[in-house]
């Protein structure tokens, strides 16, 4: 058996390849690209947050409404939860180079499941911290709802949020579902 | 002087240690490239990621294994990624050693000519195998020996022997049924 099994081996071996080069300048162009695409995709988020939490701090300064003035910081405050959480939980964790095969794929298994963790509980850690906030903003425009057309206004704009709500929520359940699906395929390709 | 230092003193730079890897083992990132990915285009892409991977690794490469042992591990894992995103998209169903050997003969009555065919045959059954299977596979085709694929893969001796013996069995059939014949 050795002869034949020593030739496949030479087959394999002595297979024509192109002999690509690549030179080291081409090659740490590409690195930093990728680099670059992952800096400035985290200079986007931090960015659209503090553009967010500089317009609430503008509308809670200018307001002269109370009820709105507490939830506009109630707004910041969920916010700033909101990011920490993000940053603290949901970066990407980067794989460390050179670890042993099995070891990749538990470490590709579990990245996978602590993202599949972050999205299933996005009510907890994403919609939940902004309840308060929109509680005391609708009780405040209540409180200011003389005419029909002014508690119409809030159902609807109640309404919406709710919707808004239900809509996040259902589309990080279909992105669990995603992950389920990618840790299963990882599971059955052991 | 550290065994680190020493190995970084004598490899100079990031650029110098990654261009000794890449010469010394491009054709075997080459081969398993190919594979990993049938189709040309996305072969090239892949074998550029395997030398990005490879060049971003250079500065966590701590000489606790050799330079072969650790081009290798980098290389497969990206293949590994690769293959795993691919069959997202491809909906590709992989399988195991176990049942890659009771595959029937494909070209049972026809021999296979010449080392082309033979060639052909071969990367056909390894980019059928489950990345663990494939990455054992393609080892001991690049020669390896049981304890360095142990070391490269992170399965135990006692496993990569089982899964050497499987793949002999498996080679030895196909190969001397299937007629590869020179």
């Amino acid at each position: 058996m050795t002869e034949p099994l020593d030739s496949v081996q030479k087959i394999w071996q002595d297979q024509p390849v192109e002999g690509i080069k690549m030179p080291a300048e081409v090659i740490r162009k590409r690195a930093s690209r990728f680099e670059r695409k992952v800096k400035w995709r985290n200079i986007r988020e931090y960015a659209a947050s503090l553009v967010t939490v500089v317009l609430l701090g503008y509308f809670a300064a200018t307001t002269h409404d109370l009820l709105s003035r507490v939830s506009f910081g109630l707004f910041i405050a969920a916010l700033a939860w909101i990011v920490v959480q993000l940053h603290r939980k949901g970066a990407p964790k980067r794989m460390p180079s050179g670890v042993d095969t099995l070891t990749a794929l538990r470490l590709y298994r579990a990245e996978l499941e602590r993202q599949r963790a972050l999205v299933k509980s996005v009510r907890s850690w994403y919609l939940a911290p902004l309840v308060p906030g929109l509680v005391v903003y609708a009780a405040g425009q209540a409180l200011h709802a003389s005419t029909p057309a002014t508690w119409i206004r809030l159902v609807f704009l109640v309404g919406f949020v709710a919707a808004a709500f239900r809509f996040v929520w259902k589309l990080n359940l279909r992105a669990a579902e995603c992950l389920e699906r990618m840790i299963d395929e990882l599971n059955a390709s052991e | 002087m550290s065994a680190i230092e020493a190995i970084r003193r004598e490899a100079g730079t990031q650029d110098d240690l990654y261009q000794e890897a890449a010469q010394t083992y491009g054709a075997a990132l080459e081969r398993m490239a190919r594979a990993y990915e049938a189709d040309a285009d996305l072969r090239r892409d892949l074998l550029q990621e395997m030398h990005v991977a490879l060049w971003r690794s250079i500065p966590s490469f701590n000489g606790l294994c050799s330079l072969r042992t650790w081009t290798y591990r980098v290389a497969h894992n990206a293949g590994v990624s690769h293959v795993l995103r691919q069959r997202r998209t491809r909906g590709q169903e992989l399988i195991g050693l176990e049942e890659l050997e009771n595959l029937p003969d494909e070209n049972s009555g026809e021999r296979a000519a010449d080392r082309r065919h033979a060639l052909d045959r071969l990367l056909g059954l390894i980019q059928r195998l489950k990345p663990l299977d494939r990455h054992v596979i393609l080892s001991y085709l690049e020669g390896l020996d049981a304890a360095e694929i142990s070391e490269i893969t992170g399965l135990s001796a006692g496993n990569v022997a089982t899964k050497i013996h499987r793949i002999k069995k498996m080679l030895a059939r196909q190969f001397e049924q299937g007629g590869e014949r020179r």
